[in-house]
């Protein structure tokens, strides 16, 4: 810990053009996480976060008051940011700063997302669907038990919040078949903004997924349509 | 802060009279023609433009933003001595 | 001379007696054989050289002396001229041989251009075409050399202090902007052409003129061809078109010139259209030109009386109807779903551009384009100024004059007749330290480039003094009162190459690390354009200054250097010295692999773009990612607002498949529709897209050093975390 609160940033990129569409936007990165999904790909953050050094907030943030009016916001992403301590500080700090801030979660922890959204300290929330709603399903694929409320319980606070926010699902060749994304198209039905995501096998935290042929374009694309028609009829 | 300004411009004339830029610590930089040292440090600035405009005189502040055009800089001008007489 | 026997011509391989004469067949450049004639020595040197007739005698009989005691049967012209050429110099006429020198390529050297790619130019592909392009230009380069350039200057190009570009095209201009408005108005007569057509009436006919007479101005001008507000022009002739229409000839026009793979050399016209969503300023009061070459009659009873024709101001819609059916189809990219590598569009951005109707829209709908294939050019007019851009990065701010020529569109056409590129990181590693003596090197250099551009412009006077017969017809050719060439307003232009390893050589940072560094770059640059508005005072011609586009120029110093100045330059050139995969960073940007946000890089490269005169970009790499098209429409905005950056342009990286012909993002090694390995990657060279199979070793460096705003995690080696954060 190398700032005033209880958190540790591992990684930083300083202007993206992508993770936060309209925005220009800082992407921090915490480390640690709850999940252990197997298709990981920040796995050095999740398994072994003691190797990377951590970055000083202040020095960030001293960066950051440069490009005021050109940053707009802060994606904090990780690992899991939720299982931060000192989450709460520093969003709050973001936003003092003038930022605005959009959360990258697993939706593992609703108490911690509620108290942040109560406290108005969010813009935007990103949340991962990593399977369809059931406990094996979800188990499987997050690499751990027992979370499956938990996530829908985010679910649900972040469909009734009125906040901005996206879902996303990383497709996996071996965890996934195409009923369960098409499943999921029609537990998810009705929500505007559910992206399904390509999965690149190289570099994934389970080694034997990293052998993995890489699932072929043209179905992948196939996939998307199908779910995303699925999702129309049942909105 | 340094105030840029060219010989013989009105504008700049009034400023200097009316004020002892030197006591206020305000360096003058006059701007001629074919002068590189002046051209990168107005370059520096981002003031390359506003000098072929014709937009003098410049006054650049310590944070790197500027102020120009004679009324604008005699009224920072006056503020900054109000506020340091304060 | 009695003594030889003529002996007539005879076909290739006639066995001769054995003959005591010298019965020598010479094989000459005629393609035929010819007896032979010591007369024929002697008439060279009296027609070629200041030679006096005694001593070409003496040179003739030493010569044929020697053949003789060979007894060769067989001697080819050009040996016959270098045999002379070696008796010149044994009698110490060295001034002489110069001018009696032959041009020409060993056979080798042919055979290998021959079966292997050119990497010169990415833009030329191989092919017979384009040996016989390379072929022709190795030949006419050396000829500049000889008869168009002095010594010195050519000396200090060979040496790699300056570099002068196309040398191969020392008889044409550099490059060409111009108005659609020459065309409709004066329709299509081109000089040696079969017929003439008058102005078009139709828009197909229009673009079809258009392509013509970009193939034409390929074959006068060496580099790019660029053209005006396209997409204003042609609305006159869009008023009967339908969408689906106007959508097709905005795809007629994307494909013509991109496919236009079979003219010159087969390369592809370098060809660039500038386009508006607005109707600028300068045009909105102009007589619009329509079908036929006239001007568009007012039909409205109400306003007819004073207003008898329509202007430019009233095609608002139909310009903005062609510039989205032209983005549209760069959207969907060629068959492939490959970006499209020519024309390149360049929108212009400009103040009025955000006060006009629909440009939320219209930017969202160009930053898709940036983001998926890479092609719009986002070029910033900022305050009242007005530009026409073409190639890399030449642009000319239009000046009171110009926009007096608004009035009569045509008359707007542009060159630049020449650049020459100065090699900055050497005159560092020459004054070793000393301030002093670098500026004093650097306007040395400046003063070469100028005696390069002297020598050119006498050189193109002369091609054009010769008038409609001579080897300039299509830039004589006078429908407005003067020249299409308007040689009194030609740019001649000086770049700059490695401005960042000069200043690391010189002061011991690059431009990323130091405000120093960035300070003192610009201070050498100032100086550079100082110099050069001198020189224009003193010789009444335009010096500007530019960013070279330097395909090969980065690679050729950067090479250069390692040999003479192995010491110096192996600390600071750039690239892979043990794969020779080299290069200095082009002109004034900063550090190609430097771990900058686009933020800083826009703004901070954008400090030097005031002071360079004829055009200046950045480039934002974007690999394999591709961002939010709203999240560029933001940048881009943010950057006309708060820089003072020229251009910028976002270069996306693709392969694609040679067996599905399927298109994917980023540069692979499997094609992810088929599996298959036999790809060819894309991306942006220096100043257009091209396929990276035809890449010098310098550029390839560079490919792999481009930093492509990655995540930066803190290297595990790192230990100072701030290092990143503030890197
Ligand atoms: S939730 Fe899964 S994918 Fe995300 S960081 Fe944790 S382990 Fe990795
Ligand atoms: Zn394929």
């Amino acid at each position: 810990m190398t700032s005033q609160f209880d958190i540790d940033i591992k990684g930083f990129l300083e202007s993206s053009f992508l993770d936060w569409p309209g925005q220009i936007a800082t992407v921090i990165f915490l480390a640690g996480c709850n999940f252990r999904c197997p298709f990981c790909h920040n796995h050095g953050l999740v398994l072994n976060p003691n190797e990377y050094p951590v970055l000083n907030w202040d020095d960030i943030k001293a960066r950051l008051k440069k490009f005021t009016g050109w940053i707009d916001g802060v994606v904090v992403s990780g690992g899991e940011p939720t299982i931060s301590k000192g989450l709460p500080d520093l969003i709050r700090d973001i936003k003092n700063c003038g930022f605005k801030v959009k959360l990258d979660t697993n939706g593992s922890r609703p108490s911690v997302l509620a108290d942040l959204m109560e406290n108005g300290l969010l813009d935007h929330v990103a949340m991962d669907i990593k399977a369809p709603l059931n406990e094996v399903a979800y188990a499987r694929a997050a690499g751990q038990p027992g979370f499956l409320d938990k996530v829908k319980e985010s679910l649900a606070l972040l469909q009734s919040s009125g906040l901005p926010f996206t879902l996303r699902t990383t497709v996996v060749p071996g965890i996934h078949t195409e009923k369960d994304i098409l499943l999921m198209a029609r537990q998810l039905g009705g929500v505007p903004n559910w992206q399904l995501q390509y999965f690149n096998p190289e570099n994934a935290l389970d080694c034997s997924l990293r052998k993995l042929e890489p699932m072929n374009r043209d179905l992948f694309n196939l996939l998307d349509e199908k779910a995303h028609q699925i999702m129309e009829q049942s909105a | 802060m340094t105030l840029f300004t060219k010989e013989n411009c009105g504008k700049c004339d009034k400023i200097k009279k009316a004020f002892d830029l030197e006591k206020l610590g305000i360096n003058i930089e006059v701007i001629k023609p074919n002068d590189p040292d002046v051209l990168a440090h107005l370059a520096w600035h981002e003031l390359v433009d506003l000098v072929e405009k014709g937009a003098l005189p410049i006054l650049v502040l310590d944070d790197s933003t500027h102020i120009n055009y004679e009324l604008p800089v005699r009224r920072y001008l006056e503020r900054h001595i109000a506020s340091m007489n304060q | 001379m009695t003594s030889l026997q003529e002996t007539k011509l005879g076909p290739v391989g006639f066995q001769l007696d054995d003959a005591t004469d010298i019965a020598v067949f010479v094989r000459s450049s005629d393609d035929d054989l010819k007896g032979w004639n010591r007369q024929r020595i002697v008439d060279a040197l009296l027609r070629e050289t200041m030679i006096d007739k005694d001593t070409a005698d003496l040179v003739g009989q030493e010569v044929e002396t020697f053949i003789r005691k060979t007894k060769i049967k067989f001697v080819s012209a050009p040996l016959i001229r270098e045999l002379v050429n070696a008796k010149l110099i044994e009698l110490g006429l060295e001034k002489e041989r110069r001018m009696h020198t032959r041009l020409g390529m060993p056979v080798h050297d042919v055979k290998q251009l021959i079966m292997q790619q050119n990497k010169e130019n990415a833009n030329i592909p191989h092919g017979p075409e384009a040996t016989n392009l390379t072929l022709a230009e190795n030949i006419k380069k050396e000829f500049a050399f000889l008869n168009v350039f002095n010594q010195e200057v050519g000396d200090a190009h060979m040496a790699g202090d300056i570099h002068l570009h196309d040398l191969g095209f020392i008889d044409r201009p550099y490059c060409s902007g111009q108005s659609l408005e020459y065309i409709k108005k004066f329709g299509l007569s081109l000089p040696n052409a079969l017929s003439l057509a008058k102005p078009a009436r139709h828009a197909e006919v229009l673009l079809a003129h258009m392509v013509k007479f970009a193939a034409a101005l390929q074959s006068n001008f060496a580099g790019a061809i660029g053209w005006d507000a396209v997409n204003l022009f042609f609305a006159p002739y869009l008023v009967e078109l339908d969408d689906r229409q106007v959508k097709q000839l905005a795809q007629m026009l994307v494909f013509e010139f991109s496919q236009q793979a079979v003219a010159r050399g087969g390369q592809a016209i370098f060809s660039d259209i500038n386009l508006y969503w607005e109707v600028p300023d300068h045009f909105v009061d102009v007589n619009a030109i329509g079908p036929g070459g006239e001007y568009v009659e007012n039909e409205d009873p109400a306003t007819r009386e004073e207003k008898p024709y329509l202007t430019y101001g009233d095609f608002e819609k139909q310009a903005q109807r062609f510039i989205w059916a032209i983005f549209q189809t760069y959207l969907e990219g060629d068959g492939a779903g490959r970006p499209f590598f020519f024309p390149k569009p360049l929108v212009h951005i400009t103040e009025k551009f955000f006060k006009t109707p629909g440009h939320e829209e219209f930017l969202k709908l160009i930053c898709q384009v940036a983001s998926e294939k890479g092609n719009t050019y986002f070029v910033f007019d900022r305050g009242n100024t007005a530009k026409i851009s073409e190639c890399c990065r030449l642009s000319f701010k239009l000046d009171e004059s110009d926009l007096e020529d608004a009035k009569t569109p045509w008359r707007m056409r542009y060159s630049a007749i020449q650049n020459v590129t100065i090699n900055l990181p050497r005159l560092a590693y020459r004054a070793a330290g000393d301030d002093t003596k670098l500026m004093a090197l650097l306007r040395e250099q400046i003063e070469l480039a100028v005696e390069a551009h002297l020598s050119k412009r006498a050189f193109i006077e002369q091609l054009l003094a010769a008038g409609a017969n001579g080897p300039l017809s299509l830039l004589c050719m006078d429908h407005d009162g003067q020249g299409y060439l308007r040689m009194q307003r030609g740019s001649y232009l000086i770049g700059m190459v490695g401005l960042n390893e000069m200043i690391q050589y010189h002061i011991g940072a690059q431009l990323h690390e130091s405000d120093e560094a960035i300070r003192f770059g610009l201070k050498i640059i100032a100086n550079m354009k100082i110099v050069a508005d001198k020189y224009r005072q003193q010789h009444g011609m335009h010096f500007v200054l530019e960013q070279t586009p330097a395909e090969s120029t980065a690679y050729r110093f950067a090479k250069l250097d390692l040999e003479q100045f192995s010491e110096q330059a192996k600390d600071v050139i750039k690239g892979d010295l043990e794969t020779n995969e080299i290069y200095y960073t082009n002109s004034t940007l900063f550090n190609i692999g430097a771990e900058m946000n686009p933020v800083e890089r826009i703004k901070l490269e954008g400090l030097f773009h005031p002071l360079i005169e004829a055009g200046a970009i950045t480039h934002i790499w974007l690999g394999e990612a591709q961002p939010s098209a709203e999240s560029l429409a933001n940048f881009v905005t943010k950057t006309f607002r708060w820089t003072k950056n020229d251009q910028v342009a976002f270069s996306p990286e693709f392969t694609s498949c040679r067996k599905c012909y399927r298109t994917a993002r980023g540069l692979l090694d499997e094609c992810p529709y088929c599996g298959s390995t036999d790809l060819e990657g894309i991306t942006r060279i220096t100043g257009y897209f091209t396929k990276l199979s035809s890449w010098n070793k310098g550029k390839l460096g560079e490919l792999k050093d481009r930093y492509r705003n990655q995540a930066v995690f803190a290297k595990p080696a790192s230990t100072n975390p701030a290092e990143t954060a503030t890197g």
